[in-house]
């Protein structure tokens, strides 16, 4: 066994020492911990680690296959997110002991905090003290033990595994109920204590799931099909969209689920217009080769960045909402094109990580499908903290998409309406933000970027906390956004738009002279590199684009996506319906489109006389309406209406 | 959102340095906030006489703040006994009797008053807990007793008067640090502003500093008036309060906030985060105590 004492060196250089030993299979102990956070994030490899003292947040979080023993107390969070392997805590734990754990076994010798388990998918927490406040929040699977009392609401919102609790019960949460425990499960538990010496002869109350918030008691029947441009490019004051609304609330009696975006008119980026003339762009032979476009991404802080050729990425888009087969060839295609792939929530899977050169993973709430494997194998890591079609809300997922294969790389049980939690176990504040990047960052080592997906709401406030919090990039997700299943009124009325979201956030890293501290990549409702192009003048580093990729192959814009049998197998988990997507053919459609965008970005780029992107800005455009004027501070000039690439186009 | 930290040394005169303790606990939260460092120093206080500190910036200003500072506390017969400018800070001590709070509103026209009692005194500025120190040399502050804060700005902006902690603005010697938001804090304030009270902030801890001073001062002991807060404010909170004698906590029903605390029968340490708590204690493992959900309690110091 080799010692590390953190008297003498940093948390950082700790770290690394103990994933060297532990790639060498060498056990180690760690002297003067003193509650210092992020202990062991990020270990694969199964050796032992013993903690003399007591750690900070995160302990073990991260992990897969050690073994750690703490002598003493830990923080909030332990073993977030472990796979395999075990942790034991000799003295207290702070909240949310044992969050996200996906099979790992957590014991904790004296009390537990708040929330113990909460989002939990697999494997056994115990608590051999007493337990507060809301253990087994919103978990998914696996067993939690307590020994002593619970705290208040146990159970609350958990959609499925099972709390066994040996002292008095204060209270149930929401949908949760106590029913028979049966021998076995008694024998097992009883397997488990004597593993781990906990000598406790009483007996236990089991606590599972009600079965009465699972699923909408109603299903929203199908709409008729009324196309998307209809739906929302009509201003009559009773039009089919409106009738169609109220016929299927009469028959559900409840706010709508649906999916694609909102359809309001709002101002956006085509209430811009270039100040040059550039209807002579398409007749410049090759413009791509005369027009610097490589951009990097999220390498302010030292991490390893994206390089992208062009500036644009595609935006967040989870398998889940879409098939398979729809991420494969979003990943071929933006293969091809050189650019890089988000995976939304709800895990990467191995098609995908194949497809794409280069991906960002994305980590949400409900931890779906997050793992550390996969962030090893990840070319960025970016935290969701919410989204522009529905600021503020979780993820929609009806049962119909929850299929036995997707709720297993979830770790949920199938066939539940999934609404995925709005907001982060971990992440209650700016301050539990900054250790949250942190163990990101430790637990790999510092050498990925990390960015922050933020739906646009307060974003004057939000864009500084996201720089204090050493993000190194910004996705910043406009109103125009799109979602696979929404609350049909946030879409069409929560949010700010695309066009105001970049000139807050701008002006807010103005205030705090903070422009070249953090990349901002623009997204909502950007349809072409027309838009992306005054998305760049405007200050944007880069865009990301979702809808037009989809669309790009071979959606066909019936906002159906939440039903789940999308016909053109984009927007379903149904084998049936996604057999029509041929993902090799699509891969090459949005490919096409997407050069199509790089030639369109550089042309313009080229007109306004710009041999960079980087050049691109402000004094390049003009507002066409007296909204856009007011949200931009360009100057106000109508006149320029036909000044457009798409009618010289 | 932010850090706290507070300690007090239950027996004994006072002479041990709470200063220290106080920049080592929050040197060792300051990843919860960059922004900003506070201090509230409770030293050896004399029957009527007054502490008083404010902002004043630097050059003319300063010098006219003080000019301010000095005729208002002769209008107001508060003879001045000692008075220093330390960096952006003027100092004073007076001798004073009367209504304290009509006399500590007046100050606050004068200058920014940051801080007013026998025994408090507030030291607060933008930057980290040693460079707090190292411009106000909060290490040589001693006593028995402060509470300690690290701000990262959310929604207010970054300057010294936005710092923690807060003075229970108009009454002598409270203070509070909070980690957390006030969600009634507009229907609690005017509730209180109706009943003549003034706020120099929009900040909410500031709210929860007079909240509490305004029941003391109608007889409700510390320990009672922590219980009632905890359901007549409304949000997500953890926050320590001082007086000249005692130290308290509440926590909200929810406990989205962290807060851990260290007790041996000589002193009572409580931080945001265990390794602040270490940081008084290095290489100990600690039998250390997390407040459940709801709660709140109150320590004093034996003289």
């Amino acid at each position: 066994m080799v010692t590390i004492d953190l008297a003498k060196i940093t948390t950082r250089e700790a770290n690394e020492k103990i994933r060297d030993y532990g790639a060498k299979g060498e056990d180690v102990e760690v002297l003067n911990p003193d509650a210092r956070h992020h202990i062991g994030v990020g270990l694969i490899h199964p050796i032992r680690v013993n903690v003399r003292g007591s750690a900070g947040y995160f302990c073990a979080g991260l992990s897969d296959g050690a073994r750690f023993e703490v002598d003493n107390n830990v923080g909030w969070g332990l073993g977030d997110n472990m796979y395999t392997g075990s942790v034991v805590v000799g003295g207290n734990a702070g909240a949310i002991a044992g969050v996200a754990i996906r099979g790992a076994e957590v014991v904790v010798r004296g009390n537990m905090g708040s929330r113990a388990g909460q989002v939990m998918k697999a494997g056994t927490l115990a608590c051999v003290g007493n337990a507060n406040f809301m253990a087994g929040y919103m978990m998914y699977g696996g067993r939690i033990i307590i020994i002593g009392n619970s705290g208040e609401k146990l159970g609350e919102d958990m959609s499925g595994g099972e709390i066994y609790l040996g002292g008095s019960l204060q209270s149930l949460g929401t949908d949760a109920k106590v029913t028979d425990v049966d021998g076995a499960e008694i024998d097992d538990i009883r397997a488990f204590l004597d593993r781990y010496e906990i000598d406790f002869k009483g007996g236990f109350q089991k606590i599972v799931n009600a079965g009465k918030n699972l699923r909408y008691s109603t299903t929203e029947q199908q709409m008729r099909s009324i196309p998307f441009f209809s739906f929302s490019g009509s201003s009559d004051y009773w039009n089919p969209k409106i009738q169609e609304d109220i016929h299927i609330k009469s028959q559900i009696g409840r706010y709508r689920v649906r999916g694609y975006g909102g359809a309001r008119e709002l101002p956006h980026l085509s209430d811009l217009a270039f100040k040059r003339d550039v209807t002579h762009a398409a007749k410049v032979a090759d413009p791509v080769s005369k027009v610097e476009m490589h951009t990097l991404i999220g390498g302010k802080n030292g991490a390893n960045p994206l390089d992208l050729s062009m500036p644009v990425l595609i935006a967040p888009m989870s398998y889940g909402a879409l098939s398979r087969s729809t991420k494969q060839a979003i990943g071929i295609a933006s293969g091809l094109s050189d650019i890089a792939e988000n995976t939304g929530e709800g895990g990467m899977s191995d098609a995908q990580r194949g497809a794409a050169k280069q991906l960002i993973f994305q980590c949400l709430g409900g931890r779906l499908g997050w793992n550390i494997h996969d962030m090893n194998r990840a070319d960025g890591l970016e935290i969701y903290i919410s989204q522009g079609a529905k600021p503020g809300f979780g993820g929609q997922l009806m049962a119909k998409k929850v299929t036995k294969e997707l709720a297993e790389i979830r770790g949920i049980p199938a066939g539940i309406d999934l609404r995925s939690p709005s907001r982060h176990p971990d992440i209650l504040g700016a301050d539990d933000l900054v250790i949250k990047v942190e163990e990101l960052r430790e637990a790999t080592g510092y050498r990925l970027p990390v960015s922050v997906k933020l739906g646009a709401g307060r974003i004057r406030d939000d864009i500084k906390i996201a720089v204090k919090d050493g993000f190194d990039c910004v996705e910043l997700d406009g109103m125009q956004g799109s979602t696979g299943a929404g609350g049909a009124e946030i879409m069409e009325y929560v949010g700010i738009p695309t066009l105001s979201a970049i000139i807050e956030a701008l002006d807010a890293l103005d205030d705090i002279n903070c422009r070249d501290k953090v990349e901002i990549v623009l997204m909502g409702g950007i349809r072409d590199g027309v838009d992306a192009v005054k998305a760049l003048c405007l200050g944007a580093d880069a865009v990301a684009l979702g809808t037009s990729a989809i669309i790009a192959g071979g959606c066909i814009a019936c906002m159906q996506c939440h039903v789940g049998t999308c016909v053109t197998g984009i927007a379903t988990q149904d084998p049936e319906h996604e057999k029509r997507y041929k993902p090799e053919v699509e891969a090459r459609n949005i490919h096409r489109y997407l050069e199509g965008v790089r030639w369109q970005i550089a042309a313009l780029t080229h007109a306004l006389g710009h041999d960079a992107v980087t050049s691109l800005n402000r004094d390049d455009l003009v507002a066409l309406t007296p909204e856009a004027a007011a949200i931009t501070r360009l100057p106000y000039a109508p006149e320029y209406r036909d000044n457009q690439l798409q009618k010289a186009g | 959102m932010c850090g706290i930290a507070g300690i007090m040394y239950k027996h004994g005169a006072e002479g041990f340095d709470t200063g220290a303790a106080l920049i080592d606990m929050l040197d060792g939260c300051q990843h919860r906030g960059p922004d900003s460092t506070g201090y509230a120093l409770y030293g050896e206080s004399h029957e009527g006489q007054i502490k008083l500190r404010f902002f004043i910036g630097s050059g003319p200003e300063a010098e006219a703040s003080v000019e301010r500072v000095r005729a208002a506390l002769a209008e107001h017969q508060a003879r001045i006994i000692e008075d220093e400018t330390i960096a952006e800070n003027y100092r004073v001590v007076v001798d004073f009797k009367g209504d304290l709070q009509r006399f500590s509103y007046a100050m606050e026209h004068a200058s920014k008053l940051i801080s007013l009692g026998e025994s408090l005194e507030i030291i607060k500025d933008v930057g980290g807990a040693h460079e707090v120190d190292e411009r106000y040399h909060v290490k040589q502050y001693s006593g028995t007793h402060g509470l300690g804060h690290v701000r990262l700005a959310t929604e207010s902006e970054v300057k010294p008067e936005a710092a923690h902690p807060f003075w229970a603005t108009g009454f002598s010697d409270v203070a509070i640090v909070h980690n957390g938001q006030i969600t009634n804090y507009w229907k609690m304030r005017r509730r209180l502003e109706r009943r003549g009270f003034e706020f120099t902030t929009d900040n909410d801890s500031e709210l929860i500093a007079v909240y509490l001073a305004d029941q003391m001062s109608n007889g409700v002991a510390l320990r009672d008036a922590l219980g009632t807060s905890i359901d007549d404010l409304d949000g997500t909170f953890s926050f320590l309060v001082s007086t000249k004698d005692e130290i308290g906590y509440a926590k909200d029903h929810l406990a989205v906030k962290p807060m851990i605390m260290y007790e041996t029968d000589d002193l009572i340490a409580v931080a945001s985060e265990e390794v602040s708590l270490n940081r008084l204690f290095p290489g100990q493992a600690l039998d250390t105590y997390e407040p459940p959900p709801g709660s709140f309690n109150t320590w004093s110091r034996s003289t």
